[in-house]
């Protein structure tokens, strides 16, 4: 897939930008080497995902946080507004979802979803070879790999259903975590194998609900990473437009990016806002406790 | 796109990110929003307050102007009356005291008057006595004087 000389082909380009730069345990030992990614068993990171992914968590605490040293009852400017602003709207949606339980967990995670997976995708708006390309010279430059070529970045953090996945398990495990707590271990189980047919049906109940319960983390993860996925797609498709030797066809390309990439800011903000919705929602469902 | 331990990484940093926003980001700002909630709540009742006791300053103050009212028409409506009072009671009493001076200075000129007529009988009859003694000549006993006196004072 990497050349080390000459012209990449489309088919390359693209490969290249959906290419994880990768750090993983293969039988001779630990390595970041790409040409060795396929010996690499499940120990093995994401580095430029998990990198960013951590890079815009602390740029989420900063912002939130760090940004705002002294905290103003009386008039608030700037950041805290907008601060404010966003944790009153995460706690309007918390508390109109969770109507009976109470959980002061809720609110701050919902926050922290929102904002993060917001600032995630919005990685997605910067042009997809910026990154990526400087990320190469630094590697060549600093001889870690010997053709820029080589060096493998992928920038958006949600376009790696590694991250999205990995947060959905966090929420999979936190359901069942508060399915247990407030119901009890006995009404966790009640649920998953008393519904919907009786409990004669007991096997049938047990894989319709398991089932169920599967599919909350799963969908979760894929629906954001497919959606990120899709976006980030168009975007290098667009991009490789910009590749042929032809003006008409790389204007074209600039007008489909323009476009594009303002349509695409609604699908990030949606995406992130869903993602927070629905760990509200699946969280309010496990704390209720009346039969359905 | 393989799955492999990025997934528990970013798990692992998704419970990290959660903590510190539940710890450090979430509260403080909370806490500040609802202090000013509170506040401005408080203000806003405060407001409401002040404005039940304007209008209840108002309605006192209405009350206390118009018992005011009512009682200086009371006062100046007594103190009428009481002035016309007086004057009645002056006007009377000037008129029995009028009444009275005339009735004593009537009584004073009949007293005079007939004073005056006795005193004029008296000397009428002394004089007519006189008279008719030097007419007589004769002397008139005392005691037929007397008689004559009186039956000349009461003929008169």
């Amino acid at each position: 897939m990497a050349s080390a000389s000459g012209e990449q082909t489309s088919a390359e380009y693209i490969q290249h930008h959906l290419t994880n730069l990768v750090c993983g345990k293969t039988p001779s030992g630990w390595t970041c080497d790409h040409n060795a990614a396929d010996q690499m068993g499940f120990l093995a990171f994401h580095v430029d995902s998990l990198g960013w992914s951590i890079f815009l968590g602390l740029v989420f605490v900063g912002l939130f946080r760090l940004s705002i040293p002294k905290l103003s009852t009386e008039a608030p400017s700037g950041i805290q507004n907008f601060v404010e602003m966003c944790i009153e709207f995460v706690n309007d949606n918390v508390q109109s979802i969770f109507t009976s339980a109470k959980n002061n967990l809720i609110g701050p995670m919902a926050l922290t979803v929102l904002v993060w997976v917001f600032l995630m995708n919005l990685m997605d708006l910067v042009p997809v070879d910026y990154l990526p390309t400087l990320a190469g010279q630094v590697a060549e430059a600093t001889g870690m790999v010997e053709n820029s070529k080589d060096a493998y970045f992928k920038v958006v953090p949600t376009t790696d259903p590694n991250i999205t996945l990995g947060m959905a398990l966090a929420v999979f495990v936190l359901i069942i975590f508060y399915s247990i707590k407030i119901k009890g271990l006995k009404g966790f189980l009640a649920e998953l194998t008393l519904h919907p047919f009786g409990k004669w049906m007991m096997p049938v109940n047990l894989v319709l609900e398991g089932v169920n319960l599967i599919a909350k983390p799963i969908s979760l993860g894929l629906r954001l990473f497919g959606n990120l996925y899709a976006g980030e797609m168009i975007f290098i498709l667009i991009a490789l437009m910009l590749t042929f030797s032809s003006i008409s066809i790389g204007l074209l390309g600039v007008g489909l990016h323009l476009i594009w990439a303002l349509f695409h800011i609604l699908i990030l903000a949606l995406q992130a806002f869903i993602f927070m919705v629905l760990t509200i929602v699946y969280l309010a469902m496990a704390h209720e406790t009346e039969d359905h | 796109m393989n799955i492999n331990a990025t997934l528990l990484g970013q798990t692992l940093a998704f419970v990290i990110f959660v903590a510190i926003c539940w710890k450090y980001v979430w509260p403080p700002i909370i806490a500040i929003m609802e202090e000013r909630e509170k506040r401005i709540a408080d203000g806003l009742e405060a407001a409401k307050k002040a404005d039940d006791s304007l209008e209840e300053a108002q309605l006192a103050f209405d009350q206390e102007m118009n018992k005011a009212k009512a009682e200086a028409a009371e006062i100046l409506e007594k103190a009428n009356s009481r002035a016309s009072q007086i004057v009645n009671d002056a006007t009377a009493k000037a008129e029995t005291e009028a009444e009275k001076i005339l009735s004593s200075a009537s009584k004073t000129i009949e007293n005079d008057v007939n004073k005056a007529k006795e005193e004029l009988r008296q000397k009428m009859s002394e004089l007519i006595i006189d008279t008719s003694e030097k007419i007589l000549g004769d002397e008139i006993s005392p005691e037929k004087h007397q008689e004559l006196l009186k039956k000349a004072a009461s003929e008169l």
